[in-house]
């Protein structure tokens, strides 16, 4: 479904992605890990047209999605939920959900996914005529993931949901993604620091490190990988 | 004797206040748009502003285009007309000029794009006035109407206090609120609407959404010269003008989008009213040249006690 292939981008002289190449399939959960300043956000911005990539390809559902302007790629079915949750502050919260139905097709299931929405974030549909900058951190990231569904999407990417956020709430916000996962089975990229959780929801992972992809696989894989182990999760350092 | 004298006075300013008040209040929502919401510093607003003054005067008088509607109805439909006409012209200056010192392209930098576009609107500032002296002359105009001269007399039962409403500022007062209302609608409503304010709250967000920020950016600016522009076109109706006429209300523009609240559309409207008011009621005790200080006394008291404006709903706004 996405089909990145060589991308590369820099930001004046420096580079932040060099010949990364990904592939996610339609149904499939794709997690990318990799300590900060990796990249990780330069590729979702890459794949939403807010940057530019010096090299390289990106196509979405068969289109090339270089050749459209990034305003034209949510209508595509692309909902990108950024880094810091990024939601409108001075709109209501359920204005904020409204604008995630930008696009014509989340117009079309507007019921039906307001009403999923407010399943799973019964927060939201109390607050719904609060300033969305007046929730805390935690419901942020809540309202900025359901105005990533709201639009209907076929593929959903997360960018570091967990940000900021307290294990506790954080660890809501992760069983929230893998229930939309598993009971919609939405297409889901995520970009995740929080390695552990991030892999074992995912069915494919990539590593990434200054700018390139240094490993990737099946979760089992990565997870059982000596250099995963023992740079993400902390453990196998004795051997 | 004295005091039904000076009872009158003050009710007569009072609603001479209320009345300019709702002229001014609809020219500071044309700039709460452009500044207040999307943040974009526009020197020129003013002159967009005069240019408006003069479309409906050469509707009216200069071309005559629309004096068939006789002298008490056209120079409030040329008023009217006047939005449309300067919105377009709005949209070119965006399109143009604006477009490379403010939206999705200015967003992550440091000054948010605020010096090139002080130095844009500063630079077409001075040519829309000087432009417009080689264009219109320095005659001062005036787009007249009978409707000026006379007024609505209201007594309102104590002695013969008498309330005089000034028939074409009356007008003017209504079409005012109409409009102001007609665009909070928009805003408020409409898919357009919630568009434009999600593009100016967080344009790299809204670009996530589908939207067309850049897009959404020159409408608004365009909407927000527009509105100006109507407000213009009413002002020629009670007061003549030449092209540099757009200095006087720019400052009322700025004071009234800064006392309002600057996020606020209806702040920025209550804004302008509180400049009437100041400016009416200060004509009772100070000469006409003090007008202007006075309205600035009050601006002065209203940043220091209320940083955020009357009307300012959240912190990171003010």
């Amino acid at each position: 479904m996405l089909d990145i292939t060589g991308l590369s981008v820099a930001y004046g002289g420096l580079r932040a992605l060099s010949g990364v190449s990904l592939l996610v399939e339609e149904g499939q959960f794709v997690t990318v890990v990799g300590p900060n300043g990796a990249g990780k956000s330069t590729l979702f911005k890459a794949i939403s047209g807010i940057v530019r990539p010096e090299a390289g390809g990106i196509r979405f559902a068969g289109e090339d999605l270089l050749a459209r302007p990034a305003a034209a790629r949510a209508h595509l079915g692309i909902a990108h939920v950024p880094e810091g949750r990024q939601v409108f502050k001075n709109l209501t919260v359920r204005e904020n959900i409204e604008m995630g139905a930008y696009p014509e097709a989340g117009r079309q299931r507007w019921a039906e996914t307001l009403e999923r929405i407010h399943s799973l974030f019964p927060i939201l549909a109390q607050r719904e005529s609060q300033l969305a900058g007046t929730l805390s951190g935690g419901e942020q990231q809540m309202l900025a993931i359901a105005r990533g569904l709201a639009s209907a999407p076929r593929l959903l990417m997360l960018d570091e949901p967990s940000m900021g956020l307290a294990p506790a709430v954080a660890d809501m916000i992760f069983d929230r993604i893998s229930q939309i996962h598993r009971e919609a089975g939405l297409t889901i990229l995520l970009v995740e620091q929080r390695v552990a959780e991030a892999l074992e929801l995912a069915d494919r992972g990539y590593v990434l490190e200054t700018g390139r992809i240094v490993l990737e696989g099946p979760y089992q894989t990565l997870l059982s990988d000596d250099r995963v182990r023992r740079s993400y999760l902390g453990i196998g350092e004795e051997d | 004797m004295d005091a039904l004298i000076l009872l009158e006075n003050t009710l007569n300013a009072c609603v001479a206040g209320l009345v300019i008040g709702c002229i001014y209040g609809l020219m500071c929502v044309g700039l709460s748009l452009i500044f207040g919401i999307m943040r974009v510093v526009n020197f020129a607003q003013g002159d967009l502003l005069m240019l408006g003054a003069y479309a409906a005067f050469y509707l009216v008088v200069g071309w005559g285009v629309l004096a068939f509607l006789g002298p008490n109805t056209a120079p409030f439909v040329a008023a009217v007309l006047a939005g449309p006409i300067i919105f377009a012209l709005g949209w070119v200056l965006h399109r143009f000029l604006l477009a490379r010192v403010s939206g999705l392209r200015t967003a992550g930098s440091l000054d948010e794009g605020h010096f090139g576009q002080l130095i844009v609107t500063l630079g077409v500032a001075l040519i829309l006035q000087n432009g417009g002296q080689i264009l219109f002359g320095s005659t001062p105009r005036a787009v007249t109407t009978p409707l000026s001269s006379s007024a609505w007399l209201i007594e309102i039962g104590i002695g013969d206090t008498t309330i005089f409403l000034n028939k074409a500022r009356l007008i003017a007062c209504l079409l005012s609120i109409a409009a102001v209302i007609g665009l909070w609608l928009l805003l408020d409503r409409t898919r357009l609407g919630r568009a434009l304010r999600a593009a100016a709250d967080n344009p790299t967000a809204a670009t996530y959404m589908g939207i067309d920020v850049d897009r959404a950016h020159r409408i608004a600016f365009a909407l927000g010269s527009g509105v100006t522009a109507i407000a213009g076109g009413l002002v020629a109706t009670y007061l003549s003008f030449t092209p540099f006429m757009g200095l006087d209300f720019v400052v009322i523009m700025y004071a009234g989008v800064v006392l309002g609240g600057m996020g606020s559309l209806l702040g920025a409207f209550w804004g302008g009213v509180t400049i009437g008011f100041v400016q009416q009621f200060s004509a009772l005790a100070l000469p006409p040249q003090l007008q202007n200080a006075a309205i600035f006394v009050v601006f002065l008291l209203i940043v220091v006690l209320r940083p955020q404006g009357l009307f300012g709903r959240s912190a990171d706004r003010a």
